[in-house]
């Protein structure tokens, strides 16, 4: 085998430390090596064309670059290969400045580190294989999980773009937490306005099939080839006849024992429900929990109400499996809940604030609720504890977020913008109250969002107040909120009708659960890790799994709806061709030496390997073997060292390769 | 003077090897690059895809080619590209580093650590301290007496006269 | 014993098995491993103390595989198996190597084995393992025969102290293992007595690329004594066979004991124990401590 070595000087970032010439002199001699030389900048046109004369001049059958990282520019030269006629496998990279120029100053010792690193790559070059990339096939249906603007986007992107969608939300209706608002800064348009119409459009449109009321079980597969198990709860009313009318849910005697969660608990509903008006798709739920008939059998008002008999209280839980070829994740956020927290909880919650104890202290999706035209008290600004009109609102910001004493590091960065708008809304509601707002920055970037503060500062006289709450205590009917003005330097204390505190945006509980169905990986918060911070921000590390919104770190709107439509694009690149292209670093198993212990099995991260009987000349089986599906192998060699026998080798990273790097030290 | 200025005292480097995964810390080593942090240059990294791959086999392959020290470094737990190989090569190392502390191998030959691509730090501050460890300790005689067994000088001579026919070995065999 | 030949006839009468693997009397103070086939043979069949083998280690063996395996398909076999040799069984049904239904696992009411042929059955020439043996009859199996009967208290010395080793200072637990090691003659004794040394072509045979050294020098023997303990770590499940076959009486069983008791330490997991749990190796907790890595 004729290797030839291309030395990089990037054009002083190696050589400033490694002498490059004495690097390629050197590593001349190694046997194997044919043709060793150093250049200014091997990625460039010339230096690739360097690559490409060397290798028909000296016959060369494989090409070790030492230079930058191969993050950096390892396709750049497998390509360069290519062009040259050699299998783009058969190219190593030595990590000449990532890994030594940049990060050692002594001349001698660094060139010394960077010849023993191209020796490696030779010695694993030398016993590289020629590989060919996979095909695999493409199911061109996407699953969106989770039903608020994000999901919404995504899925309505996708099946414009002509392909099925698969749309899975846990509650009953779709919509998520932008139902819930009021209006929306900084235009102050209407949610519900905006939002609905989108709602609609998903419920009628022919390729997406809405699975409302439902979660996601299991997903198996890998890109192009995801098979999705999906557990339907059971709603008991038959969704099929159903016509929406709302009968049963007016018949329904349950009417103060379950607090309404799109009302944030600010109100009741029956125990036979819809969410909210506008629930898409329209249709009740029976809560077993508070339902009279679960627990003594009786009732049954809603069965007589009905007359399409829709009511079903013999309904259970279906599974459906949907294959799809790729899937995005856009599961949202729920707020920090600042009372009390559970034992063993990770946050510390804000028992000082009294949210939970006093039922004015309020957080800010309930002031939305109360804001809200549709919410329990008709858009006017009212206390829940005696529905009074407050006079005097104190809003506090960043209660969690930015305070890694009650578990949170993060800025939750729509807090500013929401707090601006409610202590706005309040103003143009109640014209004699007084709105306070407690922050620690403000934190308006975005088009149009300084102006709106800035806005809510001077023109409806909302009074910032730069500091933090210690405490707020009940006193002759008022919320005395104590806290300190630190422009000023001097304590504040004010006597407040109402405290709005705007909490922290965090992952919903079962964020990790689902994140290891889906299997991708999550941030200490449960927030959903992007391939890279800035390059790939709506890809997962699973190949095929997109995240929008919330789901991966605190987002408001218009970025949601961004990250969705970027998602979708994605999707739909991946479906513009019949099959997939994927790197051939899978591991195969050798039959013969197979034991057939399967720990391979045991510990594949993702189900790649399967069972294959080996039978004798009467058809009777004698042994199993491991089988690995290419098309499901991810390529990281856990089932390599986990193997006794050593009978599993990793494409790319055989155990020969890296003896060889070994031996070369 | 305390065991480390002994041993640089006689000019002796120790060798180091890591066998770090690709998404995380080999990341993260080119970050440490990126960001111009230095460290000492005494360890090599040996790529693989993830740290669950690195078979034990291996850091025995390291001893026995002269390595005064390994390191294995992969994902944070939870953050592995591969969601779990990580979680398989705590096990895995748990049990080894057992065996090889009870068969006499000092702990500090073989380290662990879990360094991500934004850790570029970290990754420096390992290297320093794991080269630090193996100053204070020494060369790793114990496994070198067994090389020595078998190992020949060969005069410098001879020596460019083998390199010489086993290239033109590789040239005819291809 | 009568009773267990009984039945073993009864077995091969009935063909519900395809073969009895058992022990068999030669001499006074030693048994060694019998295949029946043939139903009249069964008085062969013994159980003392002197059965020292493992037989379990039959059950994987391609040929005695091939007894059991007709055109019919697949019979049964039996195996006289202690109790103790039943966690083997366990072990190598966990790791998908033979089938339960494929067994007739007769087993005994143990009271211990003596340390090597020839001594006699006292408290002085107790096996190591059944020093603190808790396992003196097995539920596991089909049947079990015998008496129960308490175990001599050991009375004798123990060559080589765990203990003892864990206290030395590294250095010289490493000489230690060096000169044991050293006495290695890679004859794979060890590894052909193993009932979960199972693979058709061991690491140590493989030689594209050279796993482990095949001589016997040093640096191979060390290399061959760690890795198949490192292979048999949370697998093993103590019975002690290696050692005994050892032609040059290396304490194989200090390391596989070590590593049994880290095994129990650090995952709370024996081996061999249940069908049911899964294998220390291929499974993980997110729980496990973190405390190796930096």
């Amino acid at each position: 085998m004729k290797i030839g070595v291309f030395i990089c000087h990037c054009g002083e970032n190696i050589s400033r430390t490694v002498d490059c010439p004495r690097v390629a002199e050197t590593c001349e001699k190694i046997p194997g090596v044919e043709f060793s030389i150093d250049y200014k900048y091997m990625c460039s046109d010339p230096g690739q064309k360097l690559i490409k004369d060397a290798v028909e001049i000296h016959k060369l059958d494989a090409i070790v670059v030492g230079s930058c990282s191969p993050n950096m520019h390892e396709r750049t030269f497998r390509s360069a290969a290519v062009a040259a006629g050699i299998n783009p496998f058969l190219v190593e990279i030595a990590n000449l400045r990532e890994h030594c120029s940049w990060v050692h100053e002594d001349v001698e010792s660094a060139t010394q580190k960077a010849i023993e690193l191209v020796r490696m790559a030779v010695e694993k070059v030398k016993r590289d294989k020629p590989l060919s990339k996979i095909k695999v096939p493409v199911t061109k249906r996407v699953l969106v999980i989770g039903g608020g603007i994000a999901g919404i986007q995504a899925a309505l992107d996708v099946a414009n773009a002509g392909y099925d969608v698969v749309l899975v939300e846990k509650e009953p209706s779709i919509g998520g937490h932008m139902s819930q608002l009021s209006e929306t800064f900084p235009t102050l348009d209407c949610s519900q306005c905006i939002l609905t119409p989108r709602m609609v459009e998903v419920n009628q449109h022919p390729r997406i099939k809405l699975l409302t009321y439902s979660e996601v079980e299991k997903i198996e597969g890998f890109i192009g080839n995801f098979k999705a198990t999906i557990r339907k709860k059971a709603r008991h009313i038959n969704e099929d006849i159903c016509s929406g009318c709302g009968q049963c849910v007016s018949k329904c005697p349950i009417k103060k024992k379950a607090f309404s969660s799109f009302e944030e608990g600010l109100a009741y509903r029956p125990a036979v429900y819809i969410p909210f008006p506008q629930a898409v798709p329209n249709i009740p739920v029976i809560d077993e929990s508070v339902c009279t008939y679960y627990r003594n059998g009786k009732c049954g008002m809603c069965v007589k109400a009905c007359d399409r008999q829709a009511i079903d209280f013999d309904q259970k839980d279906t599974m459906m499996v949907a294959d799809v070829g790729a899937v995005i994740v856009a599961t949202g956020y729920k707020l920090y809940s600042i009372g009390k927290q559970p034992l063993g909880s990770k946050y510390k919650g804000y028992g000082e604030y009294g949210y939970g104890k006093y039922k004015d202290v309020i957080d800010g999706l309930q002031f939305e609720r109360i804001a809200s035209a549709s919410g329990p008290t008709s858009g006017e600004i009212k206390r829940p504890s005696d529905g009074k009109e407050p006079k005097k609102i104190v809003f506090i910001q960043c209660v969690g977020s930015r305070d890694p004493a009650k578990g949170i590091s993060y800025c939750s960065k729509i807090c500013c913008m929401y707090t601006a708008k409610q202590a706005m809304l309040f103003r143009h509601k109640v014209h004699d109250g007084e709105a306070y707002v407690f922050y620690m920055d403000i934190r308006a970037g975005g088009k149009m969002y300084e102006e709106f503060v800035r806005r809510a500062i001077e023109e409806d006289h909302v009074n910032y107040i730069r500091g933090r709450v210690s405490r707020i205590y009940e006193e002759n009917g008022k919320y005395i909120v104590k806290g300190e003005d630190t422009i000023a330097g001097v304590p504040v204390n004010i006597d407040a009708d109402m405290v709005v505190l705007a909490s922290a945006m965090i992952p919903h509980d079962n964020a990790p659960g689902l994140a290891q169905k889906v299997g991708i990986p999550y941030d200490k918060y449960g927030f959903y890790n992007e391939s890279h911070p800035k390059l790939k921000p709506v890809e997962s590390t699973t190949a095929g799994v997109f995240l929008a919104g919330a789901c991966n770190a605190p987002r408001d709107i218009p970025e949601s709806v961004a990250m969705a439509s970027a998602a979708a694009s994605k999707a739909i690149i991946l479906f513009s061709s019949d099959s997939l292209e994927r790197e051939p670093v899978v591991a195969r198993v050798n039959e013969d030496l197979c034991a057939g212990c399967f720990y391979c099995r045991k510990v594949c991260p993702f189900g790649a390997v399967e069972v294959r009987d080996i039978k004798d000349m009467n058809g009777v089986v004698y042994k199993e073997v491991a089988y690995i599906n290419q098309g499901v192998c991810q390529g990281c060699g856990t089932c390599t060292a986990t193997c006794l026998s050593k009978s599993i080798e990793l494409a790319g990273f055989n155990n020969e390769e890296i003896f060889a790097e070994i031996a070369a030290l | 003077m305390d065991n480390k200025e002994k041993h640089i005292e006689n000019g002796w480097e120790p060798k180091i090897v890591a066998f770090v995964c690709n998404w995380c810390t080999y990341a993260g080593a080119d970050l440490a690059g990126t960001s111009r942090l230095k460290y000492p240059a005494n360890m090599k990294i040996i790529r693989v895809m993830c740290s669950g791959a690195v078979d034990p086999v291996f850091i025995l392959k390291a001893f026995e080619r002269g390595a005064d020290g390994v390191l294995v470094s992969g994902c944070h737990p939870n953050d592995c590209h591969y969601n779990a190989g990580n979680f398989h090569a705590r096990r895995r190392w748990d049990l080894f580093h057992a065996l090889l502390d009870f068969a006499g191998i000092e702990k500090e030959r073989l380290q662990f650590s879990w360094i991500s691509a934004s850790e570029g730090k970290k990754f420096a501050d390992v290297v320093t301290k794991i080269t630090n460890d193996i100053k204070m300790i020494g060369p790793f005689k114990g496994y070198q007496e067994m090389n020595r067994q078998f190992t020949t000088e060969f005069p410098e001579q001879e020596k460019e006269k083998l390199v010489q026919q086993c290239t033109e070995a590789e040239a005819v065999n291809g | 014993m009568d009773e267990l030949r009984r039945f073993a006839r009864e077995l091969l009468l009935k063909k519900e098995v395809a073969a009895v693997i058992g022990y068999e009397q030669v001499g006074e103070a030693r048994t060694r491993p019998v295949v029946i086939t043939d139903p009249d043979e069964c008085r062969r069949l013994v159980l003392n103390e002197y059965c020292l083998n493992n037989l379990v280690v039959y059950l994987n063996r391609a040929r005695i595989k091939a007894l059991a395996r007709s055109k019919e398909g697949i019979r049964k076999l039996a195996v006289v198996a202690k109790p103790c040799d039943i966690r083997s069984i366990v072990a190598l049904i966990q790791e998908n190597q033979i089938r339960r239904e494929n067994l007739m696992i007769l087993s005994m009411n143990c009271h211990g084995v003596v340390r090597d042929f020839g001594c006699e059955f006292n408290g002085d020439n107790l096996a190591a393992k059944c020093i603190s043996c808790n396992t003196q009859s097995s539920t596991y199996a089909d049947k079990s025969f015998g008496e129960v009967r308490e175990i001599p208290k050991f009375t004798g010395k123990l060559e080589y102290d765990l203990s003892e080793i864990e206290q030395l200072p590294p250095s010289k637990r490493m000489e230690f293992f060096r000169e044991q090691f050293d006495k290695c003659i890679k004859c794979y004794a060890c590894r052909a007595v193993c009932p979960l040394c199972y693979c058709q072509r061991c690491i140590t045979d493989k030689t594209i690329p050279r796993w482990i050294e095949s001589s016997s020098h040093s640096r191979g023997n060390f290399a061959w004594n760690i890795v198949r303990a490192l292979h048999l770590s949370g697998r093993c499940t103590g019975c002690g066979e290696c050692e005994r076959a050892c032609p040059m009486d290396i304490p194989l069983s200090l390391l596989n004991r070590k590593m049994a008791m880290k095994s129990k330490e650090l995952f709370g997991y024996e081996s061999g124990k249940s069908t049911d749990n899964p294998t220390l190796v291929g499974s993980y907790d997110q729980k496990d401590s973190d405390e190796l890595f930096m």
